[in-house]
């Protein structure tokens, strides 16, 4: 702590030879003194809290950003911890008050009711089994609030609800199990979607001219058909409008749902079991921790991304320490000395310190925790509307935790910096008079054809890189948090993603689902028809079936195989290439990794009743259904057929959207979508947030980048005082030495910028992969390259626009801080 | 006295700090070709004189002309261009760039005014250098020299542009006797060749090499002393006198 406060804040370099400012004569105070009157009047505290107090005034501008990055920093920690903690109650308090079922299995076609119940009668571990029926209506049938769902990939089911298990609840969580006729409550994912409230009118539609209006009476929570990944939406109505409408539209379906005696170590037996006993599974089935994680994964990626950022600030809290905590030990080195000389004890020394940071980091630590909790609710409001809100004492004790847990952490770092006051030795404090003293380098001015003031900046960046590494840090950091989220828009956005959504380039899609035994001829004719068209180019149908395999271990498994000629279309391959017959298969990424397999393997699978050996000859990347897919050329006749495909390449010319609109009445129920129209609408409002998402870390990042060059170009030029003054002695223009504190400060963000870009592209590239691997196959799937998607760059925008922003904006700040140059006194080097 | 080629003229020279004047209305003529020293108690405006004079600080109030030129109408960036290429300063603790070799901070100024081709600026640095004796550390670093040979360095950079009069604030200042009578000796040899020099000293010694001394007391010039120039010898019988001279203006 410097004693006596220096009064214009300039420093009077007067050690010989030096450049540096040199602290002021110590020993005006009656604390630097040592007089013991000082520490019988305010005490050890008293004397310390007065140092702290007059340390902090010097150095306000530091101080105070120094402040508000470790608050910023709590403030994201706690509001993502809390986030977190508040999902994963409130998803469980959704799941225990709705009953979710253990297993639910959706089944298209003829349903056997007594045959499911005389099943699970002898089945130990049930302990309670139901079946719900679900009236499909097609999105050109259905309209809400005047607006037709004809291009909504979510399939709309009209259901009674359940009176136990399985219930809808309302908003306030309360169980909905009974709707009054002509009214009709809807998932919450559709409140306020085109203005959508409670009063409005939903319309059903039907052959012969039927119509049948109902009422919005409110809005519900499904336990397990929430999010919008989940493509399955139950809309709730009377048991009479629901055989109304049954009587003139609508496919029926059955959502067959288990409650097992303990889920956690039966679930997979059960499922194998069902699916061997031959029940009902026309259809998807899933299980309570896929509902879960459904459920939490939205949410959960925001409160990871927020963690992210917090660790990151976290990052450069803790260089901004350092360079707080060296400024100051800098400026009092000559002071610690003098403390030293009249036998205060290195331990004391450091306490004054010590109490300074923690105190620094404690008043950032509860104003974080405070704007913590007050951001939680923004955080948790979709968590809070989707599933409500658990209130349990983990919401506060979790915040708490995690800013005490960053205290500690800040405190244990001013530790570590502490330890280099053990090496100061009194006399050398005070005949050198500062600790930071500039290396000279190899390099030379003399041997230089750059101009003066710009090699000057060069060699100032390299002979102290330490003190750059703050900035670089922020520069790199900032450069990251810009482009990471813009490539992640990007890709999600290009027309390429497709290739990692398991179908090659094409046009348009056809989906067909199997239903009954009419669909094998439905899909025929569908593809007869588009062999037909001229406008039709390339078609490649594909047949889904559902396969019995062998994994390495032994275990039996179920895969969904895309059967059909893999080389019309094709898509990129990770690793191989497409199969070419029935005795070659490909894999997903995920797919491969769980059955413990390598390209190359064979993979046993139960084809007609026979198991093949088919040579796994290629992996390919899908994010669609669960990532567990795999392609072939298997023969599908007597096969479990799941759905049908088609991907189509019209004739150069063609209007793709007349042809899609064409083709979409035409084939109904089959759903026709331009590819495009398929990728946005699968990946649902994911690559719309990222794009929100970007444009968002692209201001904080400016605004973070923009901050730290002001507070480190006035430090910068506090510690230079010295070496401008002679500069200017000497003769050097005031625009000559902006030149060269621009250079030092452009020189480093074009390092920054270069060490950030790298950064996103591979460690950037790495996490998006990570959410992906995350997403589809949990924890255990984390880096092991399951997803493999190479970040598609808009050049323009990453590597052009947004580093000519990042420079615009702080070759701006730098000239503005810079202007103080003209201010610094020369007259400070007179020995007067 | 009034020369005939007066290289810097001051009318009522005034310097106040934060209230407090240091420079009382001062005046100051000093003709080409002068070696003056400036004497007086500590905090009498010694180096507030230098620094006002030579246009490096800001007057409060009066006039100094520069071989004619009014400082006061000129920019900061034209006060800037004069330091850098007709004035040169030799500062007691020399001040030199730190994270510059020797020869470094010997060209910088040479390259800031860029008035020749860089080859030939690094050639009359280490000439400049090899003349005070300091070539052979051209590549050091400024760690590796001495208190004596630093102040040398200083003297090479105030020297590289050629400048037409050198301030001088207190350069024996930190340096052992033989020291500065090696500075002493060189700053000699300059003023022989025409330069004009103006130095701050405590050191009566130091004074006595100079022929003009001027005494201030209290921002006043109460004593203006011509001694004539110094040709070697009689050193001592110049520093009797002087010291006489010092004792009658109250010192």
């Amino acid at each position: 702590m410097r004693l006596n406060a220096r009064p214009r804040g300039v420093a009077r370099p007067d050690d010989p030879a030096v450049d540096t400012p040199v602290p002021n004569r110590p020993g005006t105070g009656r604390e630097a003194r040592g007089d013991p009157r000082s520490r019988r009047r305010g005490g050890r505290f008293g004397l310390y809290g007065r140092m702290v107090a007059r340390d902090v005034a010097r150095n306000r501008g530091i101080t105070t950003a120094l402040v508000a990055l470790m608050m910023l920093s709590v403030m994201l920690g706690t509001a993502s911890a809390g986030t977190l903690v508040r999902l994963i109650g409130a998803s469980s308090n959704l799941m225990t008050l709705a009953d979710a079922p253990h297993v639910a299995q959706l089944h298209a076609g003829e349903f056997d009711q007594p045959e499911v119940d005389r099943w699970a009668a002898g089945r130990l571990e049930v302990a309670h089994h139901q079946a719900m029926l679900m009236l499909g209506i097609d999105g050109g049938n259905l309209r809400f609030g005047g607006e037709p769902q004809t291009d909504s990939i979510q399939q709309n089911s009209l259901v009674v609800p359940n009176g136990a298990h399985d219930l809808l609840l309302d908003l306030e969580n309360r169980p909905i199990t009974r709707i009054e006729p002509g009214t009709i409550v809807l998932p919450v994912i559709y409140e306020g979607q085109d203005g959508l409230a409670v009063g409005d009118t939903v319309t059903i539609t039907g052959a012969a001219g039927f119509t049948k209006d109902l009422t919005i009476a409110g809005f519900a929570r499904d336990s397990i058909m929430n999010p919008a990944i989940a493509s399955s939406k139950r809309l709730a109505v009377a048991p009479v409008d629901l055989e109304e409408v049954r009587a003139r539209t609508g496919e029926v379906e059955h959502l067959v749902e288990f409650w097992l005696q303990d889920p956690a170590t039966q679930s997979a037996g059960f499922k194998k079991a069902y699916q061997d006993a031959g029940m009902p599974q026309a259809g998807p089935m899933v299980d309570s921790a896929t509902f879960q994680t459904l459920t939490v994964i939205g949410d959960g990626m925001v409160a990871s991304v927020v963690i992210l950022v917090s660790m990151l600030l976290l990052v450069v809290g803790l260089l901004c320490l350092r360079f707080s905590f060296l400024t100051a030990a800098e400026q009092d080195y000559r002071e610690i000395g003098v403390l030293k000389a009249i036998g205060v004890a290195p331990r004391d020394v450091r306490r004054i310190y010590l109490t300074k940071y923690a105190l620094l980091a404690g008043v950032a630590s509860l104003l974080g925790l405070v704007g913590g909790l007050s951001l939680t609710p923004v955080l948790t409001r979709n968590i809070t509307r989707y599933m409500g809100t658990a209130s349990t004492p983990w919401n506060w004790i979790v915040p708490i935790l995690a800013a005490a847990l960053i205290f500690v952490v800040l405190v244990l770092f001013v530790l570590v910096l502490l330890r280099r006051f053990r090496k100061i030795s009194a006399v050398v404090a005070l005949s050198a008079g500062a600790t930071h003293q500039p290396k000279a380098t190899r390099v030379r001015l003399h041997r230089s054809r750059m101009p003066v003031q710009v090699r000057l900046g060069t060699m100032d960046v390299i002979a102290r890189w330490p003190t750059y590494l703050l900035l670089l840090v922020v520069f790199a950091v900032s450069t990251f948090i810009m482009i990471v989220p813009v490539n992640s828009a990007t890709t999600a956005n290009a027309p390429g993603f497709i290739n990692y959504m398991g179908i090659g380039t094409v046009d348009l899609r056809i989906d067909l689902r199997s239903t009954d035994e009419g669909s094998p001829d439905a899909f025929g004719a569908v593809v007869e028809q588009l062999e037909a068209d001229p406008s039709v180019a390339v078609i490649a149908p594909m047949v889904t079936t559902r396969n019995d395999t062998i994994d390495r271990d032994g275990n039996a498994a179920s895969l969904y195989i895309e059967n059909g000629d893999h080389g019309r279309l094709p898509l990129t391959y990770a690793e191989g290439r497409a199969p070419t017959g029935g005795s070659e298969i490909a894999l997903s990424l995920l797919a491969l990794h769980q059955s413990g397999l390598g390209v190359g393997d064979t993979l046993p699978v139960e084809v007609e009743g026979q198991v093949r050996d088919l040579s796994v000859v290629g992996s390919y990347q899908d994010i669609t259904h669960g990532g567990k897919t795999a392609k072939s050329s298997l023969p599908t006749g007597s096969e479990e057929v799941m759905w049908y495909v088609i991907g189509v390449e019209l004739a150069p010319g063609a209007d793709a959207s007349a042809i899609t609109r064409e083709y979409g009445e035409q084939f109904a129920p089959a759903k026709v979508a331009d590819i495009e129209q398929w990728r946005s609408q699968t990946l649902g409002s994911t690559a719309q947030q990222l794009t929100v998402a970007a444009g968002v870390s692209a201001v904080v990042a400016i605004v973070l980048a923009a901050l730290m060059t002001a507070l480190f170009a006035r430090m910068l030029l506090a510690r230079d005082a010295g070496q401008i003054a002679i500069q200017r002695a000497i003769g050097a223009d005031d625009a000559g030495l902006r030149q060269q504190y621009l250079t030092r400060i452009l020189l480093v963000l074009v390092l920054g910028v270069i060490v950030g870009t790298v950064a996103a592209n591979t460690l950037g590239e790495l996490m998006f992969n990570l959410m992906f691997e995350g997403m589809y196959g949990g924890f255990e799937t984390l880096a092991q390259g399951t997803s493999r998607i190479d970040f598609s760059v808009n050049p323009l925008l990453a590597y052009a626009l947004l580093p000519a922003a990042l420079l615009g904006v702080v070759t701006v700040v730098t000239a503005a801080s810079s202007r103080s140059i003209s201010t610094t006194e020369i007259s400070s080097l007179t020995t007067e | 006295m009034t020369t005939a080629t007066a290289v810097l003229d001051a009318h009522g020279l005034t310097k106040t700090f934060d209230g407090h004047t240091v420079l009382q209305g001062l005046d100051l003529e000093v003709g080409g070709g002068e070696f003056i020293s400036v004497m007086g108690p500590s905090g009498s405006g010694k180096s507030t004189l230098l620094y006002n004079i030579s246009g490096m600080d800001t007057m409060t109030a009066g006039s100094v002309a520069f071989a004619g030129q009014d400082l006061a109408s000129l920019s900061q960036k034209q006060l800037a261009r004069l330091r850098l290429t007709t004035m040169g300063f030799i500062f007691q603790h020399v001040y030199l760039l730190k994270n510059l070799c020797l020869l470094d901070n010997v060209v910088l100024p040479a390259y800031l005014a860029g008035l020749a081709p860089r080859e030939q600026l690094n050639e009359r640095a280490m000439a400049l250098m090899r003349r005070t004796g300091v070539a052979e550390l051209a590549d050091r670093d400024v760690s590796e020299a001495s208190g004596g040979q630093l102040q040398r360095i200083g003297i090479c950079r105030a020297l590289i542009n050629q400048p037409t009069i050198l301030f001088c604030d207190e350069p024996t200042g930190a340096l052992d006797s033989a020291a500065a009578a090696e500075i002493m000796d060189i700053l000699g040899e300059l003023n022989t060749e025409g330069t004009t020099i103006m130095l701050v000293t405590h050191d009566a010694k130091v004074a006595a090499r100079t022929s003009r001394v001027l005494y201030l007391i209290d921002g006043r010039i109460v004593g203006d002393r011509h001694q004539g120039r110094y040709d070697g010898t009689r050193h001592d019988q110049r520093h009797l006198e002087l010291t006489e001279w010092l004792l009658e203006q109250g010192l």
